[in-house]
């Protein structure tokens, strides 16, 4: 294989989970549009995959994921032009953006080191976050004369309030783990070493959960986000109705009676 | 019911008081074509015509609605040919159909399909619909209502986008063009509507008629014409049983049991 291409993300599924890794240790993982191609098709078979129950997002080596290449950007022949990198987000980070946040399975974003630019956006359009206390995110923007982009300035005010999110944009400076676990913006913090343990935990737990009632929650959250209190509850009224007539409802009720049978 | 009514590209299922027609070429998107056109209009005329039947759920089933015309059968036709088969024309009995319609759109509704929802009363939309005029793609604009039924709905400005880009529209915006009435599950989306369906079907039908009738009218009229027609219609409805029932029926604090009389 003398032209094998470069694996800027690799994929492994095992035991019902995808794990996507962004692997360009020597580059911190920086994205560029080779990347980019990866990822988005990394993306798309997970969400396709039935094998695939639940998605893990990482990064090998010291970083989760440093953002877009900045010398491809300077030099690279994808971004000549203003437009060319408006292109880029509309064209190619917006979609596997969106689909992370909107397919039907959990998707967790293990952080094993700092997330930064649209790395950061990555990060926070996962579902949940388990993070080393090494980890920070960072909108890195400001420092090289850019605006936020990536989903983050609709994400971040929502995870972590406007003012967090200002100071960030502003000042370019890190939010680092512990505030952000305090902020609720990463869900736990645990050791390096012990961070793919505790991620395959919650991912093999997660894979054993009723998988359309997990879509649903979902689906509810992202209705609910863009709608008012009273559409978002009669929005889930409807998408119970249509749990209420899956197997898995009937399901859970037999094996919930059972549990609670056994106890006595 | 596909054998019981002999239609090939329908399904039309009568639980009085509704009934749902289900436009069924799955294989191909459901696309309209003539043959399917002629069954939809023959289908509604005789639920227009049966009295059991006093809401209609219109649907492409779970998938999609209608991606469109049949470009194939269109792609090599002169203007003349066009003319005469006047395809366009045959939806004459959808338009006019004095009933209430719920459409019940999931996936796309493209061209052809989403001028048939802008012929509905009302829209409830799945998550995954899509609605969208691409004519000019084909070198073509709509021609069974898009031009002129997108603009009474939606306004100038969106129209014209969705005109002249082609590009269709999410459910989610729909919503909020008032495009569609509500956005629901998609799994969901036909007994949503069979509900509101029902719950229409349990109005008094010739006020719902006249209802239907008035607010259509306000697209077709000036203000002065559209409010005479308005009060007449109004008067009307007093020579019915079913005005003397609703009416007796809220001071008695009952339902009203209405006829169609």
């Amino acid at each position: 294989m003398a032209t094998e291409v470069e694996l800027h993300v690799k994929v492994e599924i095992e035991g019902g989970i995808g794990w996507i890794r962004f692997n360009r240790p020597e580059k911190m993982n920086a994205i560029g549009a080779l990347t980019r191609q990866q990822l988005g098709d990394a993306i798309k078979q997970a969400e396709r995959d039935d094998a695939v129950r639940v998605v893990v997002l990482t990064g090998s080596g010291r970083a989760f994921c440093s953002g877009a290449d900045v010398t491809e950007m300077v030099q690279g022949a994808a971004m000549r032009t203003p437009e060319d990198v408006g292109n880029v987000l509309r064209n190619e980070y917006m979609p596997m953006l969106m689909r992370l946040r909107t397919m039907p399975k959990p998707v967790i974003a293990a952080m094993n080191g700092p997330a930064v630019g649209i790395g950061a956006s990555y990060a926070l359009a996962c579902d949940i976050r388990i993070a080393t206390p090494e980890a920070y995110l960072l909108e890195a923007f400001v420092n090289i004369g850019l605006a936020p982009d990536g989903g983050v300035s609709w994400l971040l005010p929502r995870l972590a309030g406007t003012g967090v999110a200002y100071e960030m944009f502003f000042t370019g400076k890190p939010l680092q783990a512990a505030d952000a676990h305090r902020l609720g913006v990463f869900n736990r913090l645990v050791p390096a070493e012990r961070l793919e343990e505790e991620v395959r935990d919650l991912a093999n737990h997660l894979a054993s959960q009723p998988r359309q009632a997990m879509a649903g929650a979902k689906r509810a959250v992202n209705h609910a986000i863009t709608s008012s209190y009273e559409d978002a509850m009669e929005f889930e009224s409807y998408l119970q109705e249509a749990q209420a007539a899956s197997p898995e409802f009937a399901e859970g009720v037999q094996n919930f009676l059972a549990r609670r049978a056994a106890k006595k | 019911m596909i054998g019981a009514m002999g239609y090939e590209h329908l399904l039309v299922d009568v639980e009085a008081p509704i009934a749902t027609v289900t436009l069924n070429r799955p294989r191909v998107l459901n696309a309209l074509s003539p043959d399917l056109i002629r069954e939809l209009t023959t289908a509604l005329s005789e639920l227009d015509a049966d009295d059991s039947v006093r809401a209609v759920v219109l649907t492409g089933g779970p998938k999609v609605f209608a991606a469109g015309a049949d470009i194939s059968d269109m792609a090599d036709r002169g203007a003349v040919d066009q003319l005469r088969r006047d395809q366009t024309g045959r939806w004459a009995p959808l338009a006019g159909f004095s009933k209430p319609l719920v459409a019940a759109v999931n996936g796309y509704a493209l061209g052809g399909g989403c001028e048939v929802v802008l012929m509905c009363d009302v829209v409830i939309a799945g998550e995954t619909a899509r609605l969208g005029q691409p004519e000019i793609n084909l070198g073509i604009i709509p021609g069974a209502g898009g031009t002129q039924r997108w603009p009474r709905t939606a306004g100038k400005y969106v129209a014209m986008e969705a005109m002249l880009t082609g590009q269709p529209i999410p459910a989610q915006r729909a919503y909020e063009l008032g495009l569609v009435n509500k956005v629901v599950p998609a799994e969901v989306t036909v007994e949503i509507a069979k509900r509101v369906a029902r719950q229409i079907a349990e109005k008094p039908p010739l006020a719902a008629r006249m209802a239907k009738e008035a607010v259509l009218k306000a697209f077709e009229s000036p203000l002065s014409e559209g409010l005479a027609s308005e009060r007449k219609s109004f008067y009307f409805l007093f020579a019915t049983e079913d005005q003397k029932e609703g009416m007796h029926a809220f001071l008695e604090k009952r339902k009203g049991v209405f006829k169609g009389r």
